[in-house]
């Protein structure tokens, strides 16, 4: 009997497949984000009219939405494992770091995604003009980064808890506070047409490796008792 | 190439909260041997199992796994073991293949479709593996656990009631896969009430 | 013993800071309130720090006392956290017209009662003991991590909607050597009193699970 091992690249990789797989033939998820997205902004489209909103205003709005729509969807990939009854499954098959990591990927990417249709949104209904758009491109991927990775832990946390929507958002949003003002000032500045701060960039990317570290070690906790 | 797995449970209990669920298990289980842990509902069969599987920790007590004279640290034991369980639950947006592909390249195991198939078919599933698993019996689900045993073809095998929801083809079944699994030395240990699987055993702890 | 130099280092406090400390430049008595604002803050970090160091301290060993302590210290910490805010919102109301401003001490001081609602509220969610406080001693270091992060992103934190803090808080003010000297005697004493507060709250928690003798194991009796 041959005991293989699999590379934790290509065992990330397997969790991120196999959460894509599920998503697309279910598309619980990214109906649910994408029409929470449209429907906050063209709400808010709606009711300021013409008015040119301030590069400040716009920004917030921005993250807001963005944290709001993570707050609504990422939490399915640990709670909907623990209420289909397929953690258990995972925990035999899969090692800790694995599991951690292939989430982490897929929430990030559902995340990326969502964001680049809530950009065009906000080119359409706000007439935003994102002149330094590669700059802004990688406050985006820090931002989102920072978010999907303390995302994807604290939904780890509540799996097992009661009350787990509420919970998660409460949880969530104090350890991702500096990385969304950071991200908030960031973006405040580039639709100014400036260029944000080196150390503003070193901060963001700082931030979401001690988040991507902690979640290495903190997560074996969490999966095995 | 076979790896002989020895576990041994050394002085091993558990305790949720208040209550004190077993304690002072002590076994050794070598290669070709099967132990049978019986006891009534609520006793913690499962709990025992999922201790070796090491899922759960033990309150108190050891539980050491391993081949010739090294002991396996926690994470790496994992790669040496498959497990049959109530509790396994499979994900129902995907279909027999697709569940048995993925857990078994989760285990390093390159299982091609059509080897999938050929397994699917050995234990009775050849219509129903292209169907997604909500369409699934509990009897077919538990089928397909076994199927997935033999891909990954483990050196200890934890099987917690392995014949409920299996008819008498099922049963015939999986008594010729654990047979063969004895033959090829892997370490069984299976948590049951019933007399029939009991008789695979050489060993028994019956868990008040 | 204890409760009785507790009591007189209170008194003491207490008449310092009405009698002793005379009124600062600028902000006249008002300055008295920050005797009470500044140590509360303080207990209010160490409280975290503590919660953080023995949250660590149970994933490593696994000894229900450090949950106890961790949780009793978060609990403390919750408390002084509401009475700082408090504090802080007055005082500013008195001296900047404004209850609050987000001014950067704000801010933190907010962030702080966030996490500290969040860790309660994820203890009372979760119902079976030894998960209860794994997952709440990952979320305590998670939050642990966060904290130097907030301490650079807050003071570059200015947006332009809201006015920048007129006045300097009183820690960056040139001292007068009195007012330093009851500053020092009022956050010993204030630590004292949290610290004394935590080793009854944690004897407490242990007196209700060793009367339960089922589980009565040497290996949790506590010694602060």
């Amino acid at each position: 009997m041959p005991v293989h091992k699999l590379p934790l690249r290509e065992a990330v990789w397997l969790v991120f497949s196999k959460d894509l797989l599920c998503e697309f033939r279910n598309r619980y998820a990214i109906s649910a984000l994408i029409m929470f997205a449209l429907v906050t902004l063209s709400s808010i489209s709606m009711t300021i009219g013409a008015v040119m909103l301030s590069d400040e205003l716009t920004a917030v709005l921005l993250w807001i939405i963005i944290f709001f729509c993570a707050m609504a969807g990422l939490s399915r990939a640990f709670v909907q494992e623990q209420e289909a009854g397929t953690l258990f499954t995972l925990q035999i098959y899969l090692q800790s770091q694995a599991v951690i990591f292939g989430k982490m990927l897929f929430n990030i990417v559902l995340l990326m995604g969502l964001t680049v249709f809530i950009i065009l949104l906000f080119i359409l209904f706000l007439n935003v003009d994102f002149s330094l758009w590669k700059i802004f491109f990688v406050i985006l991927v820090c931002g989102d980064i920072g978010i999907g990775a303390v995302a994807t832990l604290t939904a780890a946390m509540v799996a097992r808890a009661q009350g787990q929507h509420c919970l998660f958002t409460v949880l969530t949003f104090p350890i991702l506070l500096p990385q969304f003002l950071g991200a908030i000032h960031a973006t405040a500045t580039v639709l100014g047409g400036n260029m944000p701060s080196v150390s503003q960039f070193i901060f963001m990317a700082g931030y979401d490796a001690v988040i991507i570290s902690g979640s290495y070690i903190l997560f074996e906790y969490l999966w095995y008792d | 190439m076979n790896n002989n797995v020895v576990v041994q449970l050394i002085n091993v209990g558990k305790k949720y909260g208040e209550k004190q669920l077993f304690q002072g298990i002590n076994q050794v289980i070598k290669p070709g041997q099967c132990l049978a842990i019986t006891g009534p509902n609520g006793s913690g069969k499962s709990t025992l199992l999922k201790m070796i599987a090491g899922v759960s920790k033990p309150s108190t007590g050891l539980i050491c796994i391993g081949c010739g004279d090294r002991f396996f640290q926690h994470e790496e034991s994992v790669g040496y073991m498959g497990m049959v369980s109530p509790e396994i639950v499979f994900y129902h947006a995907m279909t027999g293949i697709e569940n048995l592909v993925f857990l078994s390249r989760c285990r390093g195991v390159a299982c091609s479709l059509q080897y999938a198939s050929e397994l699917c078919a050995t234990v009775g599933l050849n219509e129903y593996s292209n169907k997604q698993l909500s369409m699934y019996s509990t009897g077919m689900k538990q089928r397909l656990k076994f199927a997935i045993m033999l891909a990954i073809q483990p050196s200890l095998w934890l099987l917690d009631e392995p014949s409920s929801n299996l008819d008498g083809k099922g049963k015939e079944i999986m008594g010729v896969i654990i047979d063969t699994a004895l033959k090829q030395m892997a370490t069984v240990i299976v948590a049951t009430n019933e007399c029939w699987e009991m008789e695979y055993a050489s060993a028994q702890i019956t868990l008040a | 013993m204890i409760k009785m130099g507790l009591f007189c280092g209170l008194m003491a406090v207490i008449y310092a800071v009405f009698f002793i400390v005379p009124p600062a430049q600028g902000l006249g008595n008002f300055v008295r309130i920050a005797f009470f604002h500044i140590p509360v803050a303080w207990v209010s970090v160490l409280a975290f720090l503590l919660s953080a160091y023995w949250a660590t301290q149970y994933l490593r060993k696994r000894e229900m006392k450090y949950d106890w302590k961790s949780a009793a210290s978060a609990r403390l910490g919750f408390l002084f956290c509401v009475l700082a805010t408090i504090s802080g919102a007055v005082f500013a109301k008195l001296t900047w017209g404004v209850y609050w401003n987000w001014d950067p001490r704000q801010i933190s001081i907010f962030i702080l009662l966030l996490i500290y609602g969040a860790y309660m509220t994820l203890r009372s969610a979760i119902e079976e003991e030894e998960q209860k406080a794994k997952i709440s001693a990952v979320y305590s270091l998670l939050s642990f991590v966060t904290v130097p992060f907030l301490i650079f992103i807050i003071p570059r934190f200015y947006f332009s909607l809201h006015p920048e803090p007129i006045i300097n808080h009183l820690g960056r003010v040139d001292m007068d050597n009195v007012m330093l000297y009851v500053l020092l005697l009022t956050l010993g004493v204030c630590t004292a009193l949290f610290w004394g507060l935590l080793s009854s709250s944690v004897s407490n928690v242990q007196k209700r699970h060793l009367a339960n003798p089922i589980h009565s194991n040497d290996k949790d009796k506590v010694k602060i």
